[in-house]
């Protein structure tokens, strides 16, 4: 029932898609391409069939020779081949241009492959391997977003799953195809879609909805531009119609369709079969209504001489059917038998199974004697029938939930991958974001690990100054209480005993009492002696501003020593250092320490001044050296300067500094003072 | 000839000191058959006093007083020094001459002395020698005063200074010349921490000195006999 063929949508189009493709093609090839465009175009004209061959041939071994990648040139080849029957050729061919574009991952010449294969097994009427080849199609152009080619290897599945009545199956196909070519405007598929779509509702009876499609079918071929086009699918169409209202034996109806097919005048000389056709359904109608019984035995007749002339075998069929039906109505059995048993051996072979079960109904009718013989045959050939339909629907099925399965599959594997590209990416993202906590961690802890070494070393210093102090204290302590024992005890003692020597000397003789007084005065500048001592010893605010400045001193020296320059310490007496605090007495004595050390690394000085001054509530710090120097601008702040630099601000003091290239580096410090 | 009887107090915490006193005071009897000492001694404050106040609530008369500077304080810390016993004696027995000996040979001490006991007698126990001594007592009972030869050079450094102190700088020139420190110093002068930074700046401006230190102000000052 269903015209399988889709050769001539294919046909028409493989130019277009040829054209578009070479244009595309690269340069370097173009040549080439050229050559092969040129040898396909000839054997497209060549009327010869070898000629035609063999530019079809030259056109594939250049391609495969030279390795160059036009599978769809090739999927093009395939299909002339099939276009000339050359049934070997094309399968060869097919095969390379299908290997060819999933090598170069050519979308488009993967679905034409793929339809070529299926245009060739509907041919060979093998519907099955036709359909999965129809979806494979359907995929890559899918993806290819080849809409007409989309919709039109869909339109084929649909009318497959149409032929083995899964009409469920096969309407959710139309209707996508009809989606995709309404959105293209492509007209004569709508229609071709939608005389499908009524076709199978005449299938399963609903004859109203049928003609509601076909309306629709009509509707869309009012808009084909082709007035010839137009003419052909009417004269179609007519007959479609008519055959429902036959059907549902609206006979006049029927009929008044029917003429109307004759409308179309090249009907006779273009299209025989179409034409026979016309005459059969119009005389089976008038046989229906009962009329001119002698004049439809001639036409029928008529009709199935010009079918068997034109090798039309579908239509022998039918009408023998038809014949067989009118020998029936004419009460002549025996030729009723006759086309019925015929019909039934033409359905046979033609695989024509709807036919083979009306003649066999026939058959039974008519052969009383054998009645119940055709009748078996036609309940085992309908289950039969009705089983290859269900497993042919089951395999289409299985086709696409296979697919379905796979593409699931890969669904499911692809973001499984994703999820495993997530996964990692976070997993090196937080293993580098601990990482870096780490090292911030470790650096935080090392740094403070140095300030609190730093802070312990300024402890340890100020604690050492305070010990000093301290012991200065107890030293001085101690002095006075040496120099108020020598006071207060001894003199004391002493000056007592020369007095009352003194007197026992007054009653002495002459001579002695000389000699005693000199004993006396003698004793009188020892005590003097001893007052002076004390005194010297109780003198001790002269030694409270030692220890800074003498540590000072010493690191100057010590340093002086190890970076071998002479060194110039100067100091405002006016500084009075005790009441400077312990911590800023050891952040300057750092400051200086780490400043010696920079001129002993880098400045490669002779003579280094340090010199400390008081201007304006100001302790000023100044460090001098007749060093190399280093460039301010450029240079880097070293971890010296830095660290200087801190020390300063720490006493909410200001670091100046001056360099001058091979001449020196002088350094102010100035720190709050406010004695 | 009547005989004179004379009452004497000697305070010294050195025994021999007392005895070398006691020397002195016979020695001078020996010289005049007409003088005759009666003689008391005491070794601290407390017993000193007690003597003292004796003699002030009887109509006995002290004639003379040889009194040490540095003594034991009394036990309830009112008397703290021979100086602060000087000055009691003044109180409560107003004729009695007092010869203060003392080991004492500074400036400030020295002045500080003569300030408030204006002792009739002042001997510097470095100076003096037994034939001065006893030349104190004489002097001191027939015609007073009798100072030793260094209270003398500090007497005559005094007037002819150009340069105007009075008590207080000169506590805060000597409280700092013991090493102390100028935060401490509002304990022992009595005045404000400001007061005294005041003053010093002004002592500074008297003897010329830019230096913020106040060890130059101390060199100066003990120069110029100030401590």
């Amino acid at each position: 029932m269903f015209n399988l063929k889709n050769t001539s949508i294919k046909n028409n189009f493989r130019l277009l898609i040829l054209l578009i493709s070479i244009t595309f093609k690269t340069y370097s090839f173009q040549i080439r391409n050229d050559s092969i465009k040129v040898w396909l175009e000839k054997s497209n004209n060549e009327l010869d069939l070898n000629s035609k061959k063999l530019y079809l041939e030259k056109s594939y071994s250049s391609i495969v020779n030279n390795k160059l990648p036009y599978p769809l040139e090739l999927s093009t080849i395939a299909y002339s081949y099939y276009k000339l029957k050359d049934n070997i050729n094309f399968l060869r061919v097919n095969k390379d241009a299908l290997e060819l574009s999933k090598k170069t991952n050519h979308l488009y010449a993967i679905g034409d492959s793929y339809w070529n294969y299926a245009t060739y097994y509907i041919d060979k009427e093998i519907r099955d391997k036709a359909y999965s080849n129809f979806y494979e199609a359907h995929k890559a152009f899918q993806a290819n977003n080849s809409h007409y080619e989309n919709a039109t290897v869909i339109f084929g599945m649909s009318r497959i799953k149409g032929f083995y009545r899964d009409y469920i199956g096969s309407e959710i196909l139309i209707i996508k195809s009809i989606e995709i070519f309404k959105k293209i405007n492509d007209y004569k598929n709508l229609y071709k879609c939608y005389n499908h779509l009524a076709l199978i509702f005449v299938d399963i009876k609903n004859y109203s909805k049928a003609l509601q499609y076909y309306d629709k079918a009509s509707f869309f071929l009012k808009k084909i531009q082709s007035k010839k086009l137009r003419k052909k699918y009417f004269t179609s169409l007519y007959n479609d119609i008519g055959l429902i209202y036959l059907k549902t034996n609206k006979f006049q109806k029927a009929l008044s369709y029917f003429e109307k097919v004759f409308d179309y005048e090249n009907l006779k000389t273009e299209d025989l079969s179409r034409y026979a056709r016309a005459i059969d359904n119009k005389y089976y109608c008038l046989l229906s209504m009962g009329n001119n019984l002698k004049d439809v035995e001639n036409k029928f007749l008529f009709a199935l001489k010009i079918r068997d002339s034109i090798k039309n075998k579908a239509g022998v069929l039918t009408s023998k059917i038809h014949i067989s039906d009118y020998y029936k109505l004419a009460n002549d059995k025996s030729n009723a038998i006759k086309y019925a048993k015929e019909a039934n051996t033409l359905a046979k072979e033609l695989k024509n199974g709807r036919d083979y079960l009306t003649s066999l109904k026939q058959l039974a009718n008519l052969d009383t004697k054998n009645s119940k013989k055709y009748l078996d045959r036609y309940i085992e050939f309908n289950d039969s029938l009705i089983s290859a339909e269900r497993r042919a629907q089951n395999k289409f099925t299985r086709i696409e939930f296979e697919t379905d399965e796979y593409i699931e599959e890969t669904k499911r594997l692809s973001e499984q991958q994703i999820w495993i590209f997530i996964a990692s990416i976070s997993t090196l993202l937080i293993l580098s974001l601990l990482y870096f906590l780490r090292v911030q961690k470790v650096k935080n802890e090392k740094l403070q690990l140095e300030a609190e070494q730093q802070k312990a070393n300024e402890e340890v210093y100020v604690l050492t100054l305070q010990q000093q102090a301290k012991l200065e204290e107890e030293r001085i302590k101690e002095r006075n209480r040496i120099s108020a024992e020598l006071h207060d005890g001894i003199l004391g003692k002493l000056f007592g005993t020369r007095m009352n020597m003194g007197f026992l000397g007054m009653q002495m003789d002459g001579g002695t009492q000389e000699k005693h007084q000199n004993f006396l005065d003698e004793l009188q500048e020892v005590e003097k002696e001893i007052r002076d001592v004390s005194h010297r010893l109780s003198e001790n605010f002269d030694d409270t501003t030692v220890s800074f400045v003498t540590i000072v001193a010493q690191l100057l020296k010590d340093k002086s020593i190890i970076g071998n320059f002479n060194y110039t310490f100067s100091k405002d007496k006016a500084i009075v250092w005790k009441q400077l605090n312990e911590i800023t007495k050891a952040n300057i004595y750092r400051i200086i320490q780490e400043a010696l050390q920079n001129i002993i690394k880098h400045a490669n000085a002779k003579n280094v001044i340090l010199e400390f001054s008081i201007q304006q509530q100001q302790l000023q710090i100044t460090l001098k050296d007749d060093g190399v120097g280093f460039d301010v601008k450029k240079s880097k702040k070293g971890i010296g300067l830095k660290n200087i630099k801190t020390r300063v601000e720490k006493l909410s003091g200001t670091l100046t500094y001056t360099s001058t290239m091979l001449e020196g580096t002088a350094l102010y410090i100035n720190i709050p003072y406010t004695p | 000839m009547l005989v004179k009887n004379y009452n004497a107090l000697l305070i010294d915490d050195h025994p021999l000191i007392a005895e070398a006193y006691k020397s002195a005071f016979n020695y001078v009897e020996n010289q005049d058959e007409y003088i005759k000492f009666h003689i008391q001694t005491a070794i601290d404050c407390d017993s000193a006093y007690e003597i003292i106040t004796d003699y002030a609530s009887s109509d006995k008369k002290l004639d003379i007083v040889f009194l040490d500077m540095r003594l034991p304080p009394s036990k309830d810390k009112t008397i703290l020094s021979g100086e602060d016993l000087g000055i009691k004696l003044n109180e409560l027995l107003p004729a009695t001459k007092i010869i203060v000996s003392t080991t004492f040979n500074d400036n400030y001490r020295v002045h500080s002395i003569l300030k408030n006991i204006d002792p009739d007698g002042f001997l510097v126990k470095n100076d003096l020698t037994p034939q001065e001594l006893v030349q104190a007592i004489t002097e001191v009972l027939n015609d007073p005063p009798f100072y030793s030869k260094t209270v003398m050079k500090l007497l005559r450094n005094e007037v002819s200074s150009d340069y105007l102190l009075d008590d207080i700088d000169r506590k805060i020139i000597y409280e700092l010349s013991t090493g102390l420190m100028t935060k401490d110093l509002p304990d022992k002068v009595h005045l404000s921490l400001r007061a005294i930074e005041k003053r010093k700046r002004q002592l500074k401006k008297i003897f010329d000195i830019d230096s913020s230190d106040d060890r130059e102000l101390i060199l100066i000052a003990k120069d110029k006999g100030f401590i």
